[in-house]
Parts: structure tokens; sequence; C-alpha cells
């Protein structure tokens, strides 16, 4: 590779050990180039990976805080992780792929924006992530999945849960099928195969459940690449002549110290909010911040609207096995994004969720209304006759739900991010049709009782995101930002639109493909 | 307040007693209870009210240690609070708690002219109620509906949230590795 930076230390620095920041780690130090991973959080290794609903939440952002505000607040603290293997160390590794419609929503509904991209662009390199890192399930069952390679794995088991309220389903003339799940139904590639203890959340501490622990982060390390751990990056430097070159990064190490790092070539991986964060505190001379140029960057945040259905059956349905991110799933009204009236967009049902008592999803708190004597007859029944499913749905990419920076600071003196996001009628009417079903699909599988959560984040995506124009974009199709020669964003962030699906298996193959070009490139 | 009297309430929390500090972070919730180890960043009466609205939330809370889970980790700068998922950041978490319970305390003396352990059952269960409902116009601090979900659940998770927790529900905890300690 011949470095843009003049004198660099590194060929590549990658912010963040995340899904997205070890694959460019794992990909480029693979083909030789010097790299080195700044990571904020603290190193973690897979014997911190505690069974426990509270000790997973020191897998969860501990970093500067972040002010949220809106109608549909993106959840940062639940949805952020923190150290290595970033969010994707305590994600549940459900692993649909977008669908082609998701791609060019402006073109042919004049609403959000497009991406550059088309699904067929994407395509081989989503199949190559799945064979490296191994996906469960089904490609026939899954009627609408588009065109790709099957699965390397069998899918994973349906326990009563799913059993229970797939027959819901049935009644309704609704198509389930087995989630695609980045989870070992059978030993492969020297991990084990699942034991359904529904822990995911806390982490993976066997490797079944595809964490960077196990993945890329792992071959990162394997090919040479250094991390440095609490390592909080607070900006990207650029080379004094040219300022469309980054020359490196600016980072606070674990003392406290302000250290510089010179590299040819960086990529911020950082997250959707911290990624944000940090190139809007990279300004330039002319006073704009990296990618700015056309006061794009921290536009089009999005969040899917999470909501669950809970129900309790007479059937026992033991919900406490299988993964926390369901069993089956259901995409028959992702196609057509018009088929609700006053709605617009996809969602899907992701179905039996594994539960635990407490903690934010357990059935404790989804019924804070019993307490008292009342609550443990309550939790006793729960135990072994709930089902629960989840319903994800598409949100929408405006430019007023947007990441900036706070008037206030954070302890080493860096301005925190301050988020405004609000949902839309059209995702209020798509949700409360979608609540209606969910009662009538648990009604028909013989729910006794039915209620449902409140709405909630799940996944933060945009701010960064990549187009085909400069004016109305932060960074091209391969994450290069506009306006620069060496300066790169990996990860959600760089989403145009949410689709409604789980990202990390985009984020994982948008991240293979700048990832080839790095290299083509370097 | 159950079958608890005041006197025995008070006791129950283990409030005021020698405990054993150094060893603390090692201690499971009802170890920590049965030595009542000495309180961190609660007041004697925050804790109090604490142990009150938590038992009368969760039978079994008190036991559990609330008291101790709560003023521990409101120490800790990465907490394993649940409020950390709610949007409260770490550095505002004792101010948030310090002053809802100081509400809750004046709320039970408006009501029933009683301190929160004094309180009958019934009683105890009317007073949550009613920071459940959020109505009460002297209240100062977070909501009180939203700090009545945070008590609940943080209940809840003393409660429910170990091996011992599953056992009492009959179903099998299956950890990966187990926690030494619940929280």
């Amino acid at each position: 590779m011949k470095p843009l930076a003049s004198n660099p230390q590194y060929d590549c620095v990658v912010v963040g050990s995340g899904a997205s920041g070890s694959i460019i780690a794992a990909k480029l130090a693979e083909a030789g180039q010097s790299v080195l991973i700044l990571e904020a959080g603290p190193s973690r290794d897979l014997k911190d990976l505690i069974s426990s609903q509270l000790w997973a939440r020191q897998l969860k952002w501990s970093g500067s805080a972040v002010e949220e505000e809106g109608n549909h607040k993106i959840g940062h603290g639940f949805n952020a992780g923190f150290g290595a293997g970033g969010s994707a160390l305590h994600h549940y590794g459900v692993w649909p792929r977008l669908h082609s419609n998701d791609f060019d929503i402006l073109s042919k509904h004049g609403k959000n924006i497009d991406w550059p991209i088309s699904y067929e662009t994407l395509r081989p390199y989503y199949d190559e992530v799945q064979a490296d890192v191994g996906i469960s399930g089904d490609a026939k069952a899954e009627i609408w999945r588009p065109k790709g390679e099957p699965y390397p794995m069998p899918p994973l088991p349906v326990f009563a849960q799913g059993q229970v309220i797939s027959q819901g389903f049935s009644a309704m003339g609704l198509t389930t099928a087995p989630i695609p799940l980045a989870i070992n139904s059978v030993p492969y590639k020297g991990n084990p195969s699942c034991v359904y203890d529904g822990w995911c959340d806390a982490g993976c501490p066997i490797g079944a459940l595809k964490n960077p622990l196990v993945t890329h982060l792992k071959q990162a390390i394997l090919a040479g690449a250094e991390i440095r751990y609490d390592a909080q990056v607070t900006r990207v430097l650029t080379d004094k002549t040219r300022q469309d070159i980054a020359s490196g990064v600016e980072y606070v190490d674990r003392d406290g110290h302000t250290q510089r790092v010179r590299a040819g070539r960086v990529v911020v991986a950082a997250f959707t909010v911290q990624t944000v964060r940090i190139l809007l505190n990279s300004v330039r001379a002319n006073g704009v911040a990296l990618g700015n140029q056309f006061d794009n960057l921290g536009r089009y945040l999005t969040t899917h609207a999470g909501r669950t259905v809970f129900g309790l059956f007479s059937d026992q349905t033991d919900p406490h096995l299988g993964p926390t991110g369901g069993q089956l799933i259901c995409h028959d009204h992702y196609d057509d994004k018009t088929a609700i009236k006053d709605s617009f967009g996809s969602y899907q049902w992701l179905i039996a969720n594994a539960v635990k008592p407490n903690g934010l999803l357990g059935y404790a708190n989804s019924r804070p209304d019993i307490f008292g004597s009342k609550l443990q007859p309550f939790m006793a029944k729960a135990a072994k006759h709930l089902g629960n499913m989840l319903y994800v749905g598409e949100d929408r990419s405006v430019r007023e739900n947007r990441i900036m920076l706070s008037d206030k600071t954070d302890k080493f003196g860096i301005p925190v991010a301050r988020t405004v996001h609000n949902a839309g009628p059209e995702q209020d009417a798509q949700m409360a049709f979608a609540m209606a079903e969910g009662e009538a699909i648990f009604r028909a599988g013989g729910a006794t009782e039915v209620w449902t959560g409140p709405r909630a984040p799940i996944h933060i995506m945009g701010g960064a995101v990549m187009g085909s124009k400069e004016q109305t974009s932060v960074t091209d199709d391969l994450g290069l930002v506009h306006g620069t020669d060496n300066l790169y964003v990996v990860g959600p962030s760089v989403f145009p639109t949410s689709g409604a699906v789980n990202p990390t298996f985009t984020v994982s193959a948008l991240a293979y493909r700048t990832a080839e070009h790095l290299i083509k490139t370097g | 307040m159950n079958d608890l009297s005041r006197r025995n309430f008070i006791a129950s929390t283990g409030i005021g007693l020698a405990g054993l500090a150094a060893g603390g972070a090692l201690l499971s919730p009802r170890q920590a209870q049965a030595v009542s180890l000495p309180l961190k960043t609660l007041t004697k009466v925050q804790a109090l009210t604490l142990g009150a609205l938590g038992e009368a939330l969760v039978p079994g809370a008190l036991e559990a240690g609330i008291i101790q889970y709560i003023d521990k980790q409101l120490g800790e700068p990465n907490t394993l609070l649940m409020l950390k998922y709610l949007g409260v950041d770490t550095s505002a978490m004792p101010g948030f708690y310090h002053s809802a319970l100081d509400s809750a305390r004046s709320l039970s003396n408006r009501l029933f002219k009683k301190s929160p352990e004094a309180l009958t059952a019934d009683e105890a269960l009317a007073w949550a109620e009613n920071i459940a409902a959020s109505t009460d116009k002297e209240w100062q601090g977070p909501p009180a509906g939203f700090f009545f979900f945070v008590i609940r659940a943080d209940a809840c998770d003393v409660v429910f949230g170990s091996s011992a927790g599953s056992e009492a529900l009959n179903i099998p905890y299956m950890a990966h590795i187990a926690p030494t300690t619940s929280w």
C-alpha cells in the first residue's frame, strides 16, 4: 500500500472493534497491511460473558453520555455496546437480509432516500459472509427471501413456544420459517453448536453465537492487527497541507493522556452515534466538519420500532428455552410497503424469543401493573406458559431525525452527542395494525390472555449515510467520506434507510465490500 | 408492612449495623443483607424508604438485598442497574434515586402520617399505587410513574435475577458461566 498521509505509523487505523471494524481490521491485516484498532471500551474475553441479565449490562455503552430527545428516542444505552466486540458482542445473531425493495424507496415511492447500490450489488457479499461466519436457517422455508446461496447449517430446533405460536400464524393464513441465525445448529469452523439456554443477551461464551471475539476480531489479532483498549477517539486529524487527506486520529488513553497516531487510511467504525460525534468534532480549517460540507452529517438517523406481544397459553411453552432473538420469522408484510392504510414501510415478526424472568425484556417487567401479592402467581404461570414475539417496523429516513453535538462536554472536554428522533404517523399506523394482528395471532393460537409492551427503539442506523450524490449524503457507496481521499465510515451509520430487518448481517456484507476495495486500492 | 413491625422491619434492613465493607463485593444479595453492609450512597432514611417500597412491590426484595444492591451499584462507574438502559446517565443516577425516595417518603407521611417502614400492608399497597399513578403534585425528581417502574424492575432483578430466583419459579437457570455474585 502507498499511504496517502506522510510518515504513517500504520497503513490503517480502525476506530471501533465491533462487527464492521473487526472485519476491516481482519481483512486488511490478512492482506499484509499494518492495522491499529482503537477501542473506546475495555478488553473483554469470552470468560467475561457471564450468564446474568444484570451482568449483561456491563457489555452496554458506558462511555460519554448521549442526550436523547423525541417521541421515539433511540435507546443508546440499550443498543450500543462498549468494549471488545462492540454491540455485536451482545447482539442476538438474527441475520435476515434486506430485501430488494429496501434499496430504492425514493425512486419507487417518493419517500425517504435511496441507497446508492442495489440488493444485487450486495448479494455476493451476503453469500460470502454467511459462508465465513455460518448461518443456520432454511432458505426454502423463507418464501420471501431474496436470492442467495442456501444457509450452510440447518435451522435451529423449534421448541414448544414456537410450536404453539406458529399455530396462530397458520390459523391466520400467515407464513413462518426458522429465523436465519448466526448461531450454530451444528459445530461450524471450530465453534460448538448452541445449547439453547437463552443467554444470548449476555454474550455467548462458547462461540455458538458469532460475536467478534470468535470471528473477525480474533482473526484480526491473529493476523497481526494491534488493538488498544480504553482509547476514546476524539477526532480525525487532517494533513497540514491537504485537508482532504486524513492523517490519523487523536484519542485519549486510559490514563487520560491525549495521544495521536498517524495512518495512511482512517476507518471510523464506532457505531452510529459515536461515529457521527467523532466526525462532527473533526473540524477542518474552514470550520466545517469532515463530511459535513452539505449539512448531511448526523441526519437521517433511524431506529427500528420494536414492540412485543405477550400472551399466556394453556399449553406449556417453556419460554426460557431457545435463542433470545427468537425461533421463527414472518416476512409476509415485507414486500409491499404500501399495503396498510395510512402507513408506509415493511415489518417483520420475530417469534418465540427466549425470555428471562427479569430485565428490560423479561416477563416481570412486561406487566408493571402487577405487583405485591399478585406478582408471584403471575410469575409462576408465565415461567411455564408465556409466549412472546417481537414486531420490528421500518423507520422513516428524514433529515429532522439527527445526531448533533451538545453544549455539554464529557470528562475529556469533548462535546457529547445529542440525538433527536421522532416517529411519524405512518409508523404509528403500521404499529397499530401490527399490534392488532399480533393479538389476533395469539388468540388464534390459543392464548387466554394477551398484552403488549411499549414501543421500544431497537438498532440505531444512519447519520453518515451513503449515497450517489455528495449533496445528499456523507459517504459514497464504499463508505469513503465525500471530500476526502482516505477517510472511510463503516457500520450501520451508513444505512440510508433502515429496512425492517436486524442490521448486523448487512453491516457485515457492506464491510466485506469496503474491505475488498481497500485491499484492491491499497 | 406485611407482618413486619417497624422494629422488625428496621432490623431486617440491617441499616445501622456494622458490616464487612472490604468483603462486600464477594457477597450475594442475601449474604449482604445478612451481614448488613454499611451504606455508601444512600442515607439511612432513603434506604428505609427503598426497602419498604421494594418489598411492597416485589415480596422478598428486602431479604434479597435491594437496599445493598442499589446502594452499591450507584457507586459503580459501569453500573448493573437497569436504569442504564432507560436514558439516565450514570452520573445522574444517585440524584434520580435520592430525590425520588425523598418524595416517596414525603408522600407516605402526607397520605398516612407514617413513615414508609411503618405502613401496614394495605397502606403500603395504596402508597405504591399512588406513586404508580403519578398524581402527587408535590413530587420532586423523576416522574413518579417512571420511578415506580424502575424500583419494581430493580426489585425483580434481586428476587428473580439469580439461580435462586429461577429455582423459585421452577425453571432451570442454565448458566454458561455462572456469576460468582448476583450483583
